[in-house]
């Protein structure tokens, strides 16, 4: 394959990643516009286009639940103990979402289930975080889990709050949101291992394999 | 352009590709926020998109 050839391939790849960020950001038509990528990808080509109704178009959504009430700016202390770091992030979690505003790094060790599920030797003893979801799901929520990679986890959490774990962090902490392109956690231990308050694309490669748990609303 | 770019290169578009499929599939199915999501694909082919995006994709019927 010619040079030449390979540069419109990468031009054409481009316009086909407009076209998606096009589409999620509601851009069907008009310009810039999923129809005009298509334009430039195909020139002469007669469309009709029949866009869909999007979520603006249908109103803002009421948050309810727990969504109504989370407050991602909730503070979160210094963890006490070195190993409840698991603690730590699901008390958070409680706190911002109102499901327990009283929620301390106390009291979720004792909801986790000292010391079969966290201990001092171990920490939390399932890493996939089985028993923090038991415990969000007595509150009435249902979560997720699953191992994930930078994109997917940024993905999720721009729509709802939980918490994740790196293998070779062997941390846990909650998550606010985004900051610009990073990941905004609520960090009991801020400076371990050189993370604050976000994680960044190299942060999380290096120190995965990332178990995430996040809440559904 | 050496026989490595030019592996490299089309390697790179072989990756893009795929994650295209994988976000029309995604479209396809509705999954547009999330994990597996049209968006976290988006991501991947680019991630500078990332903190750049504002969604607003079509109401599911289903």
């Amino acid at each position: 394959m010619s040079s030449a050839a390979l540069d419109q391939l990468d031009a054409q790849q481009q316009l086909l990643t407009d076209s998606l960020a096009r589409m999620v950001q509601g851009q069907w038509t008009g310009f810039p516009s999923l129809q005009a990528d298509i334009e430039a990808l195909s020139p002469g080509i007669q469309l009709a286009p029949r866009p869909p109704v999007l979520e603006s178009d249908a109103g803002p959504e009421t948050p309810t639940g727990w969504w109504a009430e989370y407050d991602p700016n909730t503070y979160m202390p210094g963890q006490v103990n070195s190993w409840s770091c698991s603690a730590c992030a699901l008390a958070w979690v409680l706190r911002a979402t109102q499901l327990n505003p009283n929620a301390s790094e106390q009291s979720e060790i004792a909801e986790i289930g000292y010391p079969q599920n966290i201990n001092p030797t171990y920490g939390l003893m399932d890493g996939s975080g089985a028993q923090l979801r038991r415990v969000i799901g007595q509150y009435g929520v249902a979560t997720e889990q699953a191992w994930l990679g930078y994109d997917d986890v940024y993905a999720i959490f721009g729509d709802t709050t939980g918490l994740m774990s790196g293998g070779a962090w062997y941390h846990w902490v909650g998550v606010r949101g985004h900051d610009g392109g990073n990941l905004w956690i609520a960090n009991s231990a801020e400076g371990y291992k050189g993370v604050y308050s976000t994680l960044t694309r190299e942060q999380f490669n290096a120190l995965g394999p990332f178990s995430c748990v996040w809440l559904l609303h | 352009m050496t026989d490595t770019d030019h592996d490299a290169r089309i390697t790179q578009l072989q990756t893009q590709q795929g994650l295209m499929t994988q976000a029309l599939a995604a479209a396809l199915e509705g999954k547009w926020q999330g994990a597996g999501s049209v968006e976290a694909f988006l991501y991947a082919l680019d991630p500078s998109l990332q903190g750049q995006l504002e969604p607003d994709p079509p109401v599911l019927t289903s």
